[in-house]
């Protein structure tokens, strides 16, 4: 071992060739995302929006929008931070160059076909992991080139101690790929279809414990370590605790991983699993604002540079975003203050103050710092870096407060109970109608925000172009140190031992999960056998794969929960054997329309056949937008016979043949559909169309119970 | 300066970062000791020491309203053709049974009353009863699942379900050119014995 530190002075190129590309990725799929989510936003306000084109509604548009935020502008932004910081950090250059251009073409590579499938129709229905399995299987594939990329950079360093940055990265790439294998395990039924094998409460805790470790793995964990490198180096002060990093890292990753039921509250999830949902969210909040204190005390005394070096402000921002964020989640993950935030807007609130508050202000507050340093030039104007700062920063808070406050609205509203017992406002689209002014608010806050957004493009597009041309690589001087510390404490030895280190970070995520999954996996013990319910028809699992591609859960959830204004509302509380069958599990986590777990036999047939072509014409002022194809576009009877042959193996009772024979069953059922809607008026021939199979699954919504 | 630990001088160093070792805040501390003490208890007194579970939490909730409905339904005069007809002579009844006509009803029972997926509600056929006042207020507030009629008793309040049936009764006879083929049995007095 080559020991002495400064003994050895080598020359070596760091790779900023691959940041800068990831960086150009951030700002373009920024863009992409935030205008995306402008059109949605818009289209709540004012539903014509979606027009009568089934590429643009809300309910294919809105996954398009989360999946940009989430992995495309957050995504390569991360990469753009981990690639340039990790060399620093480890004094080596990238282990292999053409790995990391794996790695950035191939994301890119993912993202243009998320950019496809998603309008198409091609979800899994699972959110932020809608992509179809074979997107599923290259983003596998990339992540291991990029888990190879880092990992052989950790072995090539000079540095002998991984600074706390580091950590938070391995912690990100382990789990990331933990989260991702787990929640993807599919069994396709089609070039671009699947079903999980998971199912019901399984499905539901899974996914979830997917979907929230994303928020903590994807957006919190990674930004933590790029906070730890750009404030102290923008600020040029020194980190405040060593040792607070040490206690808030760990406590994070180990706590964060059980967090995920919180999203489950009040659902026919057992109540074991909500209540360690709920502890475990309430116990992150110290870990949590661990690395606020840990960035906002780094720049204690150093306010005079707010003036001088305003991108600071982003930074000063984002911490206190996410300050602001990590202490709302808790609070909404205790039950009694779930029971009235879930499924409304202030879920959707939180979700921005983080996304853009926190993630968003800390990326352009690194853009801000790394163009000028990796183009070799100064920025263009400070002042319009000024005038983007304080108008994304309006825009965020408008944003954040108008949809605070339609949540807490409408949940109000749900809730109210007269003293005659009756609820107050039993017209679910009165409480729809209160809000729609606050959804104009929260798109002016997002216009706002974009705004700010496009001063930064051409902000850093000038500062590119002022830039000296033909730039040659420049060699730094490093050398090996570290390796001559004495006396180490235990932590620091770790600090010191990349696989260790790694696989401590595994253990203290697997815990948790372990825990919490395992249990449901026997899914048997929690089902009553009295309660049993039947299977959908396969005409009904036609339906319900539309149900699935249009996007409906992403406003419709199928879960009425054990709370008495939601029983006088919906009919009695959803339970575990309602849901039994269901893959994907659909019970949703938004209700910008009422839940439709009980809707079947509610309305006639030719009542759903006229909403869903126009959803005015029996619910006026309604917001939902118009669904005109279903009734052109023909039901893929021939895939019948494969997805329910796939559904048995996973295990739902079907006959052999009902299997076999599942497209003239479906065909036999959608033509006595068929017939009614004709008897009352509806035009012929409506038993090819894909409106028949979703009129079949919505009337058996509620109705599978024992006879 | 007092300060004679360590804490304020260089402990690390990474490409020019330099690492300070203060202490960990107090009240940071004990808001993490408090959370996880707090976790703990709650957890002993929901799942293991017997707590209130969900569905033993809805099933108080529900009693309680149960009792405030059976009470608000025997402290209201019984319903009677009599009673009714009384009611349905309130002044403004019409226009309130209009716009509730408008926005629930006529999305199924056409707009002048003429019948599009629901019967025709002007002419003298019905389908339910025999078009008393007594006979639309139950159909309208108990609805009737097998025709896809919803209960609207849940929905309405009693003064706009009695609106909507006076509303009704008013457009009897009323032809619009577009109504539905009759359904149901004929019943000549009501278009006049009401």
């Amino acid at each position: 071992m080559n020991t002495g530190t400064g003994s050895h002075i080598e020359k070596i190129f760091y790779d900023d060739d691959i940041v800068k590309k990831f960086v150009m990725a951030t700002m373009i799929w920024g863009a992409a995302a935030f205008v995306f989510g402008l059109i949605i936003a818009t289209q709540l306000a004012y539903w014509p929006l979606n027009t009568n084109w089934e590429w643009v509604s809300f309910g294919r548009l809105r996954p398009l929008h989360t999946n940009a935020a989430i992995f495309a502008f957050a995504g390569n932004a991360i990469f753009a931070g981990i690639y340039h910081s990790t060399q620093r950090l480890l004094k080596a250059r990238m282990f292999s160059d053409a790995l990391s251009k794996i790695h950035f073409w191939g994301w890119q590579l993912i993202i243009v076909s998320a950019a496809i499938t998603l309008p198409l129709g091609y979800t899994q229905s699972k959110e932020y992991a809608e992509l179809e399995w074979p997107i599923d299987i290259a983003i596998t594939l990339i992540w291991v080139v990029f888990a190879i990329n880092f990992f052989g950079t950790i072995k090539r360093r000079r540095e002998k101690h991984m600074y706390v940055a580091i950590w938070f990265y391995i912690a990100t790439i382990i789990t990331v790929a933990v989260l991702h294998i787990v929640n993807s395990i599919e069994i396709p039924v089609g070039m671009l279809q699947s079903y999980p094998v998971y199912s019901g409460i399984q499905d539901a805790l899974v996914q979830w414990w997917y979907g929230h470790n994303a928020v903590a793995f994807f957006l919190t964990t990674p930004f933590l370590g790029l906070m730890y490198y750009y404030v102290p180096k923008a600020a040029n002060r020194p980190v405040y605790s060593y040792r607070l990093s040490i206690v808030h890292f760990w406590a994070l990753v180990f706590i964060y991983i059980w967090a995920g039921p919180h999203h489950l509250l009040y659902t026919s999830l057992p109540e074991w699993a909500q209540t360690l949902g709920m502890i475990f969210s309430l116990m992150l909040w110290a870990p949590s604002w661990g690395g606020m204190i840990n960035g906002l005390l780094t720049l204690k005394g150093s306010w005079h540079l707010l003036r001088t070096e305003p991108l600071i402000k982003f930074f000063v921002a984002a911490l206190t975003f996410y300050g602001m964020s990590t202490f709302e989640g808790p609070l909404l993950s205790i039950k009694s203050v779930s029971a009235l935030g879930h499924y409304t807007d202030w879920i959707i609130g939180h979700v921005h103050s983080g996304a853009l508050g926190w993630n968003g202000m800390l990326t352009f507050g690194m853009i801000y710092f790394l163009v000028p340093r990796l183009w070799k030039t100064e920025l263009y104007s400070k002042k319009l870096l000024e005038n983007h700062f304080w108008i994304s920063l309006t825009g965020v808070l408008l944003y954040y407060i108008s949809l605070v406050v339609a949540g807490i609205t409408q949940g109000m509203m749900w809730r109210a109970v007269d003293k005659d017992g009756a609820l107050v406002y039993p017209d679910f689209i009165e409480t729809v109608v209160r809000i729609v002014p606050l959804y104009w608010v929260r798109a002016l806050g997002g216009l706002l925000f974009i705004i700010g957004f496009v001063m930064m493009c051409y902000n850093i597009y000038k500062t590119i172009k002022a830039a000296p041309k033909n730039q040659e690589p420049e060699s730094v001087q490093v050398s090996r140190s570290g390796y001559d510390e004495k006396n180490e404490q235990p932590h620091r030895k770790l600090e010191g031992m990349g696989l260790t280190f790694s696989v401590l970070a595994f253990l203290a995520i697997a815990v948790g999960s372990v825990i919490e999954i395992y249990p449901t996996l026997s899914l048997h013990k929690y089902v009553n056998p009295a309660n049993i319910v039947e299977p959908h028809t396969p005409l009904e699992i036609a339906g319900r794969d539309v149900y699935i591609k249009e996007g409906c859960y992403t406003c419709h959830s199928q879960q009425i929960r054990p709370i008495a204004s939601e029983v006088l509302r919906y009919g009695p509380a959803s339970t575990i054997e309602e849901s039994m069958y269901d893959r994907p599990f659909q019970w949703g986590s938004k209700r910008t329309g009422p839940d439709l777990s009980r809707v079947g036999k509610k309305y006639p047939n030719l009542w759903h056949l006229n909403h869903m072509i126009d959803p005015r014409a029996v619910t006026p002022k309604s917001i939902m937008p118009n669904y005109p194809w279903l009734a052109e576009k023909n039901t893929d009877y021939l895939s019948l016979r494969k997805k329910l042959s796939v559904l048995k193996m996973l295990g739902v009772p079907y006959e052999d043949d009902v299997v076999a024979n599942a497209d003239i069953h479906a065909q036999k059922q959608a033509m006595e559909i068929a017939a009614d809607l004709e008897s009352n008026g509806a035009p012929k021939g409506l038993e090819k169309k894909e409106i028949v199979a979703l009129i079949a699954y919505l009337q058996s919504l509620g109705q599978k119970g024992k006879k | 300066m007092s300060d004679n630990n360590n804490n304020n001088e260089k402990f690390h160093e990474y490409d020019g970062i330099i690492e300070h070792d203060n202490p960990l805040p107090m009240w940071w501390l004990w808001t993490f000791f408090l959370t996880i003490i707090f976790s703990f208890i709650y957890f002993i007194h929901y799942e293991l020491a017997g707590g209130q579970t969900q569905s033993e939490e809805l099933a108080a909730a529900m009693a309680e309203i149960e009792q405030a409905q059976s009470k608000a339904h025997t402290s209201s005069p019984m319903e009677t053709e009599e009673s009714l007809k009384a009611a349905f002579g309130n002044d403004g009844i019409l226009a309130l049974g209009e716009s509730q006509y408008t926005s629930k009803c006529a999305s199924c029972h056409g707009a002048q009353l003429q019948g599009l997926i629901g019967p025709n509600l002007a002419d003298k056929f019905w389908v339910h009863g025999k078009g008393t006042r007594m006979d639309i207020v139950k159909v309208i507030r108990d609805g009737v699942a097998e025709k896809g009629m919803p209960p609207w008793g849940p929905v309405m309040k009693k003064d706009e379900i009695y609106a909507v049936s006076a509303f009704i009764l008013a457009k009897r006879g009323t032809q619009a050119p577009d109504a539905k083929e009759p359904q149901g049995e004929a019943v000549e007095d009501y278009l006049t014995a009401q």
